[in-house]
């Protein structure tokens, strides 16, 4: 037992110690090794690898770090979700290893970055790009998917190292090497089948092997497909969709499913994003959408009446019956298609903030007007946006009587926000000199007094409302007393 | 308009110009006559205001309020809106809280005001009406609502329903004038002619638009247009056209953009397509027009249903999309 507990997986067992023990990948080798060795004096601060899955981006990482000596800070993207954790962090880190005077360096490696961005949390991904600004270390990261526009501040400040998926062949080197290592007996049809089966992921693949020399000792082919039909790796968003979509049978898009990381609610939202960019026929999108919307009918019954049974079917419909829909087009299920991550969740992150402020404005419209926050923005919210961005002194008064803030304008002003401030200040100094004015005329007492009253009287802005608020009294009095000192 | 020359302050017409007693309200006669006598008696049963939008109710109830208890009506006041307060159980914690204090001598009762009250469920409504019965020694409930059927029959019973009719076109132009001439602005006819036919009657809209084209300077028709241009219905037209191009995708970020941006929920889009199906804006063979007033209708039964708003516009514009292809159009 004791021996069983000490024994380490096999895929960190063979990790690649020196560069060269990475399979493959000479481009994204030298490109590596020598942005690495030249930092700080580089274009780009930090490094993004990218590449399917188990390709050997963090292994080349590793090795190198262990060959040119340096230590690995490793942290995994979707550990923190929090703009606050990456700082505490991985700015401790970079400042440690000035502060002792090591002579060795220190990579920063933030794997799975793509993870960052599917959360709905802009402020991790800001804090990222501050910390590649002020770090005294180089900056490791490694992406699936590198276009993602939300990696884009990543990309601009980023040295792209691509890596390509492996061959079958290259698999099945590693795996050889690895059962003369540990001595087992394999039939080369058992490793072609892994090797066939891992998709260029060699770390699957290794996986696969130990499991299977594990269990009977030997790989035979007949063991592997016994074992390894049901895939036990979770499948990433991309691969989720891919089978979803190439379904061929109702019961695999269901199992694509199963076997996914996402879970329902999740791929409900990857698959509404990507159906229009996989079905290109108007009336296969139909029925694609037709299931996708019933299978959220479902979705909702269950929220509103606790009845989990109804799962089953909320499934059938947004797997099966998205796979089925393609029928005018049926080929378009297979057609190469480069998936995006949910628009929605990455709008709602970004506008979080003016949302809120939105919200807030609303609710001082609908308790000023004695209406709901719903009328507040489909009626008025749209209107007030006309008022600030056609007319930014009469705007300005709005602000003062309404009480909105600063936020609130620019939400309402867009770039006229600064004109309309100015004008603001403007009537918040004529104010404070009126109010002084006033002062000084209750100091005189009655005479002053009057002369205002007379001027007031004269003016012919003087206008009866039947409002007689005292509010209103004072602002009428304010604007003859503007026009009275405007005329001295 | 010269705002310089005006005060520092200005606040929304819609408030400014409210009546604030009722014998300053010159529309629903019948009604304010009825109320002016509660207030004679400082007596009332619960009240049931029902009508369209804008035709005073709110401004009643208030009005109604403020000739009841004076400048410190709102200490006597609660004002809740269905659509804002999240569920029975938190209206019935204020309205709990608020019918526990005491009363000074010289107030009758205090009022509940419960505006959007059709928008509860039933289930709720059940709930208020236990509240009404729990508190009506020291509270009277005045409900608001835009469909009095949507209001369960044992509500009704309890209250004195009063039912708003809409403005009479003369009534609403007459006040939008009589605003303008307040406020020193100049108008032309037709505008306010426009301002009428876009708020269909109703009065808070009618100003707001004022207001707003009034800020342009001049208002005019163009200005009024512009005015009602600048927010949804072109942005909601251009969804349905794109829509029915076959331009799915382009529709889908336009209506994302709808209801992130401006913060509109999926029935909201739903009743602003319906008005726009029927628009001669749209040229459409009429029975198409049927067609999708149909599965607009079904998708805001699925978005009533469901869980997520977009998902389910998604599917409306992926059928445009498909009657779009099928009718052969060119928009």
């Amino acid at each position: 037992m004791a021996a069983e507990e000490r024994r380490v997986p096999w895929v960190i067992k063979y990790r690649p110690k020196r560069i060269a023990d990475v399979v493959n990948q000479d481009d994204a080798k030298s490109k590596f090794v020598s942005w690495l060795k030249s930092w700080p004096n580089v274009r780009k601060r930090a490094a993004l690898l990218y590449g399917p899955p188990g390709c050997g981006k963090t292994s080349l990482v590793e090795a190198a770090a262990n060959e040119l000596g340096y230590d690995v800070l490793e942290m995994n993207a979707s550990d923190f979700r929090r703009a606050s954790d990456i700082e505490r962090i991985a700015m401790r880190a970079a400042r440690a290893s000035t502060l002792f005077g090591r002579k060795r360096g220190r990579i920063i490696l933030l794997d799975e970055v793509d993870g960052i961005s599917g959360r709905e949390d802009a402020g991790g991904l800001e804090a990222l790009l501050r910390l590649i600004r002020v770090a005294e270390n180089p900056v490791v990261m490694t992406a699936n998917d590198p276009w993602n526009p939300n990696l884009r501040p990543l990309r601009d400040v980023s040295e792209l190292i691509e890596f390509k998926r492996l061959s079958k062949r290259d698999v099945i080197k590693v795996l050889k090497r690895i059962c003369t290592a540990e001595k087992i007996e394999c039939e080369n049809d058992a490793l072609n089948f892994i090797a066939e089966r891992a998709e260029g992921d060699l770390r699957g693949a290794i996986n696969d092997l130990e499991a299977l020399a594990e269990g009977f000792g030997r790989v035979t082919l007949e063991h592997a497909r016994a074992l390894l039909r049901p895939r036990d790796r979770e499948h990433n968003p991309f691969e989720t969709l891919r089978n979803i979509f190439m379904a061929k049978y109702g019961w695999q898009a269901k199992m694509a499913l199963s076997q996914s990381q996402l879970d329902y609610e999740q791929a409900k939202l990857w698959i509404h994003e990507n159906l229009p960019h996989q079905y290109s026929d108007p009336e296969d999108l139909w029925r694609a959408y037709e299931a996708l919307s019933k299978a959220d009918v479902y979705l909702g019954r269950i929220v509103r009446s606790g009845d989990w049974d109804l799962l089953a079917y909320a499934i059938d419909l947004m797997t099966a019956g998205v796979a089925m829909a393609a029928q005018n087009n049926p080929r378009d299920k297979y057609r190469w298609t480069k998936y995006n991550f949910p628009q929605k969740l990455l709008l709602m992150a970004r506008t979080r903030k003016a949302r809120a402020i939105r919200d807030d404005l609303a609710s001082i419209v609908a308790s000023h007007l004695h209406i709901s926050t719903a009328v507040a923005k489909n009626e008025v919210i749209p209107l007030l946006k006309t008022i600030f961005t056609a007319n930014p002194k009469y705007a300005a008064r709005l602000v003062l009587g309404l009480s909105l803030s600063e936020k609130m304008v620019e939400y309402l002003a867009g770039p006229n926000k600064s004109l309309v401030m100015r004008y603001v200040e403007e009537l918040k100094r004529l104010k404070e000199e009126q109010a002084k004015v006033s002062r000084a005329a209750a100091a005189t007492a009655a005479e002053g007094a009057k002369e205002v009253g007379a001027a007031a009287a004269s003016g012919a802005k003087v206008r009866e409302g039947v409002d007689r608020s005292a509010k209103k009294r004072r602002q009428r009095r304010g604007g003859d007393l503007l026009s009275y000192l405007s005329k001295k | 308009m010269s705002s310089a020359a005006t005060a520092f302050e200005e606040i929304l017409w819609a408030e400014k110009y409210r009546p604030r007693s009722l014998k300053d309200m010159v529309n629903q006669e019948e009604i304010v006559s009825r109320l002016m006598k509660f207030v004679k008696e400082r007596n009332m049963p619960h009240l049931l205001f029902a009508g369209p939008p804008g035709t005073g109710k709110t401004t009643a109830a208030l009005a109604l309020s403020y000739d009841l208890y004076g400048d410190e009506w709102r200490k006597y006041v609660l004002e809740l809106n269905a659509s804002d307060e999240r569920g029975i159980s938190v209206i019935r914690t204020k309205v709990k809280e608020f019918a526990r204090s005491k009363l000074p001598g010289h107030i009758p009762f205090k009022i509940v005001l419960l505006d959007e009250a059709d928008n509860m469920t039933a289930d709720a409504q059940q709930a208020l009406r236990r509240l009404m019965e729990m508190y009506a020694e020291n509270t009277r409930f005045i409900l608001i609502a835009n469909y009095p059927s949507k209001i369960i029959e044992p509500i009704q019973s309890r209250c004195a329903v009063f039912r708003f009719t809409p403005l009479r076109k003369e009534d609403v132009i007459a006040r939008l004038k009589w605003i303008c001439s307040q406020e020193n602005c100049e108008y032309e006819e037709d505008a306010l002619e426009v301002i009428y036919e876009i708020s269909g009657g109703d009065m808070r809209r009618a100003i707001n638009i004022l207001q707003a084209a009034a800020a342009l300077g001049k208002v005019t028709v163009s200005s009024v247009y512009k005015v009602v241009g600048l927010a949804h219905p072109r942005e909601v037209r251009e969804i349905i056209r794109l829509a029915l191009m076959g331009k799915f995708i382009e529709a889908r970020e336009k209506l994302r953009n709808l209801m992130v941006n401006y913060g509109l929920s999926g029935t909201d889009i739903l009743k602003q397509m319906h008005r726009e199906i029927f628009s001669a804006d749209l040229p459409l063979p009429e029975e198409l027009r049927v067609l999708i007033a149909d599965y607009i209708g079904e998708v805001q039964f699925r978005v009533v249903e469901g869980a997520d708003d977009e998902i389910q516009l998604s599917a409306l514009l992926a059928r445009l999309a498909l009657l779009g292809k099928r009718y052969n159009l060119k928009l």
